[in-house]
């Protein structure tokens, strides 16, 4: 038992293991100024996921050879806490979570308005307080929301969401259970309003029709969750602003 | 650690307060904030608690490893406590190795636990000289707004307190709760505007002098102290907190075991 091939992750009638359909993500809660000293904050709890994020901000750059003297610097940081998963992470940077960091400031670049804070810094820090699958885009779900907690200008809000494959079939926003039988992975990161993709990632084995489809699930999963980041964003300012 | 860009008029604030036996949000001198516990709240640990004291925020995790006994214990298990204290929590964390601030935290809440003797470190043997549990205690800030000392050491107490050995996931037997016989408590104290305060937040300490802390295990046994940063204090100022400690580290142990 065990094996790749016999594990019968969706059923006849179309349905998942946990009862979603192929499209469906799993349930998303957001919460916005959750860190009472940050300037900005966020958690993203989705599925078994708990994401939270502070921004810091913008603030002088220092050491000075880092300031950009036309624009702020986005100093992102993804970290997983230690108790995150069922085998404890030994604390401190590994590859992985630089290249997420890496890919999350380049896509936060493109949407903050950095040219309206030259020689400045604005610190950006994700923190996977329990991982489940999908944790960069949790991630980067719970950085935008705090990012517009703390008021900086952003020319959009950016949504991720991936979609994988399993047993040959495309579905979106795979568990834990079903990202260990996955057989590719489409982490994307789109903008709510212009649509336009700022995070792009891809592993794994899809053909032309079924890249597509996971493209379209992508695609389809951003507009109920920019409208989550919303609704978190209203409650913090107590329903103003 | 940042400083603010003019400490001098905090600091003269501060002792404005204290002249008039004031604190920056109202509290008497040796009053602590409201404390919250939440246990079971990290669904990959063992045992896990959150605090939240005002705007400071922590997280504690348990996990467990197996480990080979030290040569010289074949029949004891092991303890160990990690402080993390990211630049998540605060302005003026910073990213990079653990600062000594982080270190010294994770240190004495570690020495607190260990010297009390709650765990008892014999229970935790599997096989000896080849098998014993490791305890892996880690403390975590979501937010920093003072008194991180008090909040770690009582998250990990209500972490440990609820913890569970996961004998069946390594396959050496059942699952069971970890043992804690005792609960030592941690209470800090900060001189601000010239004389002691309990529990200080964030503005406290950027503006206040020494600390001193104080675990305290059942019965009122003193199970750790440490001072820390520069400052002197007199044989009476440390006998008036330590009488305070004896009675709130009571509550609080009142708070974990309810």
């Amino acid at each position: 038992m065990g094996g790749y091939g016999d594990v019968q992750m969706i059923d006849e009638n179309g349905k998942r293991a946990d009862g979603r359909t192929a499209e469906e993500i799993r349930p998303v809660e957001i919460n916005a100024g959750i860190i009472p000293v940050a300037d900005g904050s966020a958690e993203v709890i989705w599925g078994g996921n708990h994401v939270i994020a502070a921004v810091y901000g913008p603030m002088e750059a220092h050491p000075r050879k880092i300031q950009k003297q036309d624009r702020a610097v986005l100093d992102v940081r993804y970290n997983m806490a230690p108790f995150s998963t069922t085998d404890r992470i030994r604390p401190g940077f590994n590859r992985r979570s630089r290249e997420i960091s890496k890919v999350t400031a380049e896509a936060f670049d493109s949407v903050v308005m950095t040219e309206l804070y030259p020689r400045s810094k604005i610190r950006i820090e994700i923190e996977v307080i329990t991982a489940e699958a999908g944790t960069r885009c949790a991630g980067i779900t719970a950085a935008s929301v705090a990012l517009a907690d703390a008021g900086i200008p952003m020319t959009d809000l950016v949504i991720s969401v991936a979609s994988g494959k399993i047993n040959g079939v495309v579905v979106c926003d795979l568990n834990k259970e079903e990202d260990n039988y996955g057989e590719a992975d489409l982490p994307m990161g789109v903008c709510a309003n212009s649509g336009d993709l700022v995070f792009l990632q891809m592993d794994g084995d899809l053909s032309p029709e079924e890249f597509q489809i996971a493209w379209d699930y992508n695609m389809g999963a951003i507009a109920p969750v920019h409208e989550l980041m919303i609704d978190a964003l209203k409650r913090s300012n107590g329903g103003a602003e | 650690m940042a400083t603010p860009p003019v400490p001098e008029l905090l600091r003269a604030h501060l002792n404005q307060l204290a002249l008039e036996d004031q604190r920056l949000d109202g509290r008497a001198r040796f009053e602590g904030r409201n404390v919250v516990v939440e246990t079971g709240v990290l669904p990959r640990a063992e045992g896990s608690a959150r605090v939240t004291m005002g705007d400071t925020i922590v997280l504690a995790g348990v996990k467990f490893q197996i480990m080979t006994p030290y040569p010289d214990r074949p029949t004891s298990g092991g303890f160990m406590t990690s402080a993390e204290v990211r630049p998540v929590s605060g302005v003026h964390w910073e990213a990079g190795p653990p600062s000594p601030e982080a270190i010294e935290l994770g240190r004495v809440v570690d020495r607190g636990i260990r010297e009390s003797g709650c765990i008892d470190m014999e229970d935790l043997c599997i096989l000896p000289g080849e098998k014993a549990w490791q305890v892996i205690l880690d403390v975590f800030a979501i937010s920093d707004d003072g008194n991180l000392f008090d909040a770690f050491a009582t998250a990990a107490m209500a972490a440990l307190r609820t913890s569970i050995i996961p004998g069946e996931r390594f396959d050496v037997g059942e699952d069971r709760p970890l043992p804690v016989s005792k609960t030592p408590m941690m209470c800090s104290y900060h001189r601000v505007g010239g004389r002691y305060v309990y529990d200080a937040v964030r503005r406290e300490e950027i503006g206040g002098g020494e600390r001193i802390h104080i675990t305290l295990g059942d019965d009122n046994h003193v199970h750790s102290l440490q001072k820390g940063l520069k400052g002197a204090f007199t044989a009476a100022e440390f006998n008036e907190i330590m009488e305070h400690a004896r009675t709130r580290c009571a509550e609080l142990r009142d708070l974990i075991n309810n």
